[in-house]
């Protein structure tokens, strides 16, 4: 996927989408937009994070899960099986992108899943098809025709924490520094 | 200057079970590994501690997987961790050596009581290997969180084998002490024991000094993240519980109080095996705490 956060407006609706779809119950979000505010007035602008589950090529949440419920499928959609997963946390511990939450009435973990179940029916995600402005590209990356590997392959683009060594999948055109660092949070 | 508007922050992964948990499983270690210096090494002197570490060991490593249980979402299907195995996994070597690991203990204390020496020597030698990693593997759980600086090292194994043992030794002291003095026939105390013990502990203290001071020095000139970490132990809000509890009360005052031949009484060593106890648990709080303690994005 590819989130051009040129276009994004900081509106939530795929958050809301999401939450709709997926049946999120209240308090936990699989993917959220994170808003953060620069500079003081009267030089001051809102800079805009959406976030989910980046699907990585080398999810350290699938290296570690101790019963394989946590498993990356073939075309590289990374799930959590809801009937092996015993609630250790142990994904959420490894997981650098914090996306991973319990979920609060199975007590199981829960996580994006891409909307496989639209995935698998020729749709996009509910967040991809909700996000007003188009900001949300979703597609198979491996396919060079595709609007997100164009996309991808000609704009200057970064995910997030690429020194963690998982390799994400989610790639951001203008992505804001201070809005991925934890800093403002927290003495130093 | 930056304003964080709106952030979604989810539960956090390991809370107060998993601290304790690690504290259970690390004296079981220590007080194991000490029971064996009698048994499997033959060093006579240590004999009379023999029975009590190996039953301190059981039964404290029967309590600490309770902690888990309690800990997980779903209990009920933990025998899922013996069936859908995945190598790579600390959680699933651990399922495996948190059963080993106590039945070989029960086996190894029931020679002992049965004067069985071939058989105590046989399940003290299988039980060294499983005590070490019976307690190291909770190292590498850390380590392999690689989200989190403080955990993601490679010396988190070591620093819990050296800080089991120095909690196994002092549990030990403690009790042998309180045994002697209150439920003993002659209610008199074996100084020479409790000094023994108390050096060998003395050593592996300073040990444990210097893993944690690499490590936090490491911490230090590591990356942002790191870097942050590093000072929220040593001037944020974890400063008093690190510097003052952790390493002062636990570490530096019992050390000080072992090596030193002017204070050194046998009262004074109990007072100091307590207070390494005290020490060790705030370790496992603090490292788990700390970890935890900024969110990531």
């Amino acid at each position: 996927m590819v989130i051009d956060l040129r276009r994004c407006i900081g509106c939530h609706t795929c958050e809301v989408a999401c939450k709709m779809e997926n049946r999120v119950p209240l308090g936990v979000w699989p993917a959220w937009v994170k808003q953060i505010e620069k500079g003081s007035y009267p030089n001051v602008r809102k800079s805009f994070l959406p976030i989910l589950c980046d699907h990585c090529d080398h999810p350290i949440c699938v290296t570690v899960c101790p019963t394989n419920a946590s498993f990356k499928r073939k075309d590289g959609i990374v799930m959590i099986d809801p009937h092996i997963c015993i609630g250790c946390r142990y994904c959420m511990a490894a997981c650098p992108y914090a996306v991973r939450y319990v979920h609060p009435i199975q007590k199981i973990v829960q996580k994006c899943s891409f909307c496989s179940h639209r995935v698998d029916a020729g749709l996009k995600p509910a967040c991809v098809e909700a996000c007003a402005t188009g900001a949300r590209v979703f597609g198979n990356l491996l396919d060079p025709r595709e609007e997100v590997t164009i996309l991808k392959n000609t704009h200057p683009v970064q995910t997030i924490k690429p020194e963690s060594g998982t390799q994400p999948n989610i790639y951001y055109i203008g992505l804001d520094k201070d809005a991925v660092s934890s800093t403002g949070k927290g003495e130093r | 200057m930056i304003d964080i508007l709106y952030n979604a922050e989810h539960q956090e992964a390991l809370g107060m079970l998993i601290a304790i948990y690690f504290y259970l499983t690390g004296i079981s270690a220590g007080s194991f590994i000490l029971s064996t210096l009698a048994y499997v090494f033959g060093q006579a002197k240590y004999k009379p501690i023999g029975k009590i570490a190996v039953i301190l060991a059981t039964i404290v490593l029967i309590i600490a997987p309770m902690a888990l249980l309690i800990h997980v979402g779903r209990p009920f299907r933990a025998w899922r961790l013996f069936y859908n195995i995945n190598f790579t996994s600390p959680i699933s070597w651990g399922s495996f050596l948190l059963t080993l690991y106590p039945i070989n203990c029960i086996l190894y204390g029931y020679y002992i009581f049965k004067n069985n020496a071939r058989m105590t020597k046989l399940f003290g030698t299988i039980g060294i290997p499983l005590a070490i990693s019976v307690h190291g593997y909770c190292g590498f759980i850390l380590g392999f969180a690689k989200a989190r600086h403080l955990w993601n090292t490679a010396l988190m194994p070591i620093l819990f084998l050296v800080s089991a043992i120095v909690s196994g030794i002092a549990l030990v002291i403690f009790v042998v002490y309180i045994k002697d003095k209150f439920f003993s026939q002659e209610r008199k105390v074996n100084e020479e024991l409790i000094f023994d013990l108390a050096k060998l502990m003395g050593g592996f203290l300073l040990l444990d000094l210097f893993l944690v001071l690499s490590d936090v020095l490491i911490l230090l000139t590591g990356n942002e993240e790191a870097i942050k970490a590093g000072w929220l132990l040593l001037t944020g809000k974890y400063a008093i519980p690190f510097l003052g509890i952790e390493n002062g009360l636990g570490k530096i005052l019992p050390a000080i109080l072992i090596f030193s031949k002017k204070l050194r009484t046998t009262n004074r060593l109990v007072w100091a095996s307590f207070l390494v106890m005290l020490g060790i648990f705030f370790m496992r709080f603090i490292v788990v705490f700390a970890g935890e303690f900024y969110p990531l994005i």
